[in-house]
């Protein structure tokens, strides 16, 4: 039989409770970016209503920056309301590591698009392909993080995505743009909400 | 004084064993930086190559300058890593993974849109450069939240801000000094900085989670 005792003391017990501590962490930031899958969905709507105002209002200059500046006034409201609801998740290592990836994607975005869009740089198409890749890059470690698989695909998508803008006709790049937001932004919040809901029937189911 | 014992039971000495494992962590992690940190000087080193190649010996192919350098970039990195993995085989506690996590995400996401951009000629644009700096700017964050290290949220800084800059500046003569000193200076003087710093660590042997 193997022996499981470690030349430093660390018993089989020990490594089986570390285990069990690494899943329920794992287990843990699924669901807290399930309890926050409604941001994907508010920023896939966002932006698509964005897109949908410029072909309205062509000639406009506003029509980005009060779209943006609207999408953060309801998440930061949306967020108040989580808090004082006291839902709010608690938060062990891996959660606060993938809300800190999360995080420094927001500012990184910020400090890409607000320049770009008062020198307007935002025609360039190595623009949206630097935006898809910082989303493609937060997905990426989230999901190495949080050792999950979706997000993982979500990841490939985004970056796919970068690419093609890079190769296909400008007429398309709209196109991957509106797909991306839909498939990756709100489907991806709307999946992850459901995993978590399921998950919180099922508690219940238990409990009862 | 401060009732230490909270209601699931949690005693102080738990605390405080909690908060040392923690700050063991963290010290790995910077530690394991550190031992990587020549991967920072070695980028700044083939940015500096590619640069001045194409700058002064455009005669010589220098046109693929920076695709000649980049690829020997990756294969070095790559050759030095297996050497380094092979002469100390060690393992990683979870705060190091996360590390790796970061950086290694942020190379293939360099990777494709480096690649892509240059493949189609897309690379002069002002944005392509601006988003090589703000991915940059983007590890260096996320990776100083993980490790509570100051002096790289500062180089973080540095890169946004040299990201702005060019979208301000919005001059070719502007991008490409502030390009040669983010990219060159920047990179290395961290990687210098951060052998210097970590320099005997027990990087990630044995870490625990």
């Amino acid at each position: 039989m193997t022996n499981m005792e470690r030349e430093d003391g660390t018993t089989r017990d020990d490594l089986v409770q570390r285990v069990a501590l690494m899943e329920a962490m794992i287990a843990e930031g699924r669901r807290n970016t399930g309890r926050f899958g409604w941001i994907f969905i508010l920023w896939g709507l966002v932006c698509l209503i964005g897109i949908g105002e410029s072909y309205l209002l062509p000639q406009s200059y506003w029509v980005w920056p009060i779209t943006i500046v609207s999408g953060f006034v309801i998440q930061f409201i949306g967020i108040a309301m989580h808090r004082r609801s006291g839902n709010w998740p608690s938060e062990n290592l891996k959660s606060r590591s993938v809300a800190a990836v999360w995080r420094m994607m927001g500012i990184a975005i910020i400090l890409y698009a607000a320049p770009a869009g008062v020198t307007h740089t935002i025609h360039q198409i190595a623009y949206i392909a630097a935006i898809f890749m910082f989303l493609g890059m937060a997905h990426a470690i989230s999901a190495v993080i949080l050792r999950w698989r979706a997000q993982g695909v979500v990841a490939g998508l985004w970056w796919a995505g970068g690419v093609a803008t890079y190769f296909v006709p400008r007429n398309y790049v709209i196109t991957i743009y509106v797909v991306e937001m839909v498939i990756c932004m709100v489907l991806f919040g709307v999946y992850a909400m459901w995993l978590e809901r399921r998950r919180a029937v099922a508690l219940e189911l238990h409990h009862a | 004084m401060a009732n230490f014992e909270a209601d699931d039971g949690t005693t102080r000495d738990d605390l405080v064993q909690r908060v040392a494992l923690m700050e063991a962590m963290i010290a790995e992690g910077r530690q394991y930086t550190g031992r990587n940190s020549w991967i920072f000087v070695l980028w700044g080193l083939v940015d500096l190559a590619a640069w001045a190649w194409q700058s002064y010996f455009w005669r010589f192919g220098g046109r693929w300058a920076w695709p000649i350098c980049l690829t020997a970039g990756v294969v070095l990195t790559l050759a030095g890593k297996l050497m380094q993995r092979r002469r100390q085989g060690y393992s990683s506690n979870d705060l190091c993974s996360r590390v790796m996590a970061v950086w290694g995400m942020m190379g293939l996401a360099m990777g494709i849109y480096v690649a892509s951009a240059m493949w189609t000629h897309f690379d002069w644009q002002f944005s392509y450069i601006v988003g090589l700096l703000m991915m940059f700017g983007m590890a260096h964050a996320i990776s100083s939240m993980f490790l509570r290290w100051r002096m790289q949220g500062l180089v973080a800084a540095v890169y946004w801000a040299g990201g702005v800059a060019i979208f301000v500046c919005n001059s070719g003569r502007a991008t490409n000094v502030i390009m040669l000193f983010e990219m060159c200076i920047v990179m290395i003087l961290f990687g210098l900085y951060a052998m210097w710093r970590e320099p005997n660590g027990s990087g990630c042997k044995g870490g625990r989670a």
